[in-house]
């Protein structure tokens, strides 16, 4: 697998779906981006909110181009964590990659045999703090389906 | 017929089989009767701002309700009430042909937006999209 395709990337939007659907119980958008960060396929299910499409890509878009998922990001930002991680220097995050950035937990960057960056999927509009239920375990859903 | 995501997946996989028909590689957008994206399909070589163009295309249609292309009669200085900046009046509104409305019974649903190589072939390419699933534009 040295690349993302459409068929590739609507295997995993299916399983993210799924999962969304049958066990987390909630609507969301969910976006998978090629290596360049360029969007391959959008989905939004029915019910949710309008604006979570936008913020799915972005996450997907962050997870490549940081390699990480968006929830390590999300914790350089973290007041709790402030002077640790990454020193007193992680609010200049803020407002940077041309308003693209979005270190809110939900992006998962997708890699091959190589472990080189190919891709990555986003999700956005599950609440998080549900246990285990949250936009990342959506997006794991999708990247575990991509690896069967 | 409201419009959701079973129907955008439908209407999706149809343009994408009936763009292999022809060879053409292109991106395909469906938005709903308000103009927010739904689904987003950008074909395995398809130039990266073929995706969001197919997505102004599919705005500017469900907003309003008219082919993208029909837009620039606005802009028009020949026509009473001229003044309207149909080029830059947002960042989403575009006067490319290759957006269409999507009516189910006489009333809008949504809008389809496709971005291939030149705009006489999307807007074919959406002609054949919204007559495969029996709705009219």
């Amino acid at each position: 697998m040295k690349e993302l395709t459409l068929e590739l990337a609507l295997k995993m939007l299916e399983a993210a779906e799924r999962w969304a659907k049958d066990i987390a119980g909630f609507s969301c958008s969910i976006a998978v981006v090629d290596k360049a960060g360029a969007v391959i396929a959008v989905h939004r299910m029915d019910g949710a909110a309008m604006a979570t499409t936008d913020i799915a890509i972005e996450k997907a878009w962050t997870a490549v181009a940081f390699k990480m998922p968006t929830l390590m990001g999300s914790r350089w930002l973290d007041p709790r964590n402030m002077g640790k991680l990454m020193g007193d220097h992680a609010m200049g995050m803020i407002g940077r990659g041309k308003g693209r950035l979005c270190f809110i937990p939900g992006g998962i960057p997708v890699t091959d045999e190589e472990n080189e960056v190919i891709g990555a999927i986003g999700c956005s509009g599950v609440p998080s703090g549900v246990g285990d239920i949250s936009d990342t375990s959506v997006s794991q859903a999708g990247v575990t389906a991509l690896y069967e | 017929m409201e419009m959701n995501l079973g129907l955008a997946k439908t209407i999706l996989s149809t343009a994408v089989s009936k763009a292999k028909e022809t060879g053409k590689v292109c991106s395909i957008a469906i938005v709903d009767e308000k103009g927010w994206l739904v689904a987003l399909h950008r074909m395995d070589g398809a130039p990266i701002p073929t995706a969001e163009i197919a997505r102004d295309k599919a705005w500017t249609a469900a907003t309003f309700r008219i082919p993208s292309a029909e837009v620039s009669q606005f802009g028009d200085p020949k026509v009473p009430g001229y003044g309207f900046n149909v080029q830059n009046w947002n960042e989403r509104l575009t006067t490319i042909p290759g957006g269409m409305p999507i009516l189910n019974e006489g009333r809008l649903i949504g809008a389809i937006g496709v971005c291939s190589e030149t705009p006489k072939e999307d807007v074919a390419l959406c002609k054949k999209v919204i007559e495969e699933i029996g709705q009219r534009t």
